[in-house]
């Protein structure tokens, strides 16, 4: 499975890749909605974005909206991975098309939980 | 909603958060950020003179930042922690601040969340710290992380209100008629 890890902090780039890795994803990274929108405009098709809500740019709202009024990418999942974690923050985003919200920080193991939620596990990391 | 005492109609921090909250906040972080046996001790420690700061705006009902200051040597081997085998060899400026930036930004947003809202989060900056502009605007812990000092200061935007003027009442502006 591929997963886009969009973040505009290298550091938490590294550490949310690291972790899907461990799960058995290859990743790529972006670091704004805009950079991110342009790797999928290319052709790359992952099956999971974590998205990070503030970001230069574009941020994690305006390009779960930009994917979410595009067809083409109506099978992406879309996990929010974000700071912001006040509820009505939480509730737009739901409302606009993400999947799930994890709220930094976060465990390896409580994304493995909420990805494990959405079926979205590899088949190795579940074994 | 309480309001400070000496500032009708301005909400003052100490009155929205405590510093319990902030350290459990900033503890949380360490522990998921840096690593499951970094903890911050609740002891204050005197910080050397070559610090940085790192720091995410709030605007909302209540204004200001949240602020994490350390020496610069401790913000590195922050950045070595946070980014563990992933670390260069040779750190540069640009790692060092994004990744004391993202500890800010996620120290920041937690604060926020435990806020009156609906507030705003900017993006994280690095750098000298912004002023304190009230004093009594300010929540403020001192932590040692692996030894060294480290402050965590959320801290309003807004000057103190001036006091209000009470006008001296002389003797003769009474309106008592002699």
């Amino acid at each position: 499975m591929r997963a886009l890890v969009i973040d505009d902090s290298r550091a938490m780039r590294r550490i949310v890749s690291a972790a899907l890795e461990g799960f058995g994803y290859e990743t790529r990274q972006a670091g704004h909605g805009q950079e991110a929108l342009d790797v999928l405009q290319e052709g790359y098709a992952p099956d999971l974005c974590t998205i990070d809500w503030n970001m230069p740019v574009m941020d994690g709202l305006q390009f779960v909206s930009a994917v979410r009024a595009n067809p083409a990418w109506r099978a992406l999942t879309l996990m929010m991975v974000t700071s912001e974690s006040e509820q009505g923050q939480i509730v737009r985003a739901l409302a606009a098309g993400a999947h799930e919200y994890v709220i930094k920080p976060f465990t390896a193991d409580a994304l493995r939980d909420k990805l494990a939620l959405l079926g979205m596990l590899p088949e190795e990391a579940v074994l | 909603m309480t309001l400070a005492p000496d500032a009708p109609g301005r909400l003052a921090i100490p009155a929205l958060i405590d510093e319990a909250t902030v350290e459990s906040i900033a503890g949380e972080a360490w522990i998921a950020l840096v690593g499951e046996d970094e903890v911050l001790v609740p002891v204050p420690g005197d910080l050397p003179e070559d610090t940085l700061s790192a720091w995410v705006d709030v605007v909302g009902p209540w204004t200001g930042s949240v602020v994490l200051t350390t020496g610069r040597q401790t913000a590195a081997e922050l950045t070595r922690a946070l980014l563990g085998d992933a670390a260069p060899e040779l750190l540069d400026h640009e790692d060092v601040a994004d990744a004391f930036g993202e500890i800010a930004n996620v120290v920041g947003g937690n604060v926020k969340a435990a806020l009156p809202g609906p507030s705003t989060l900017g993006l994280p900056e690095v750098g000298a710290a912004p002023t304190v502009r009230n004093p009594e605007d300010v929540c403020r812990i001192e932590v040692l992380w692996r030894g060294q000092p480290l402050v965590v200061s959320v801290q309003g935007a807004l000057p103190s209100l001036p006091v209000p003027h009470t006008p001296h009442q002389h003797p003769h502006q009474n309106g008592a008629s002699q």
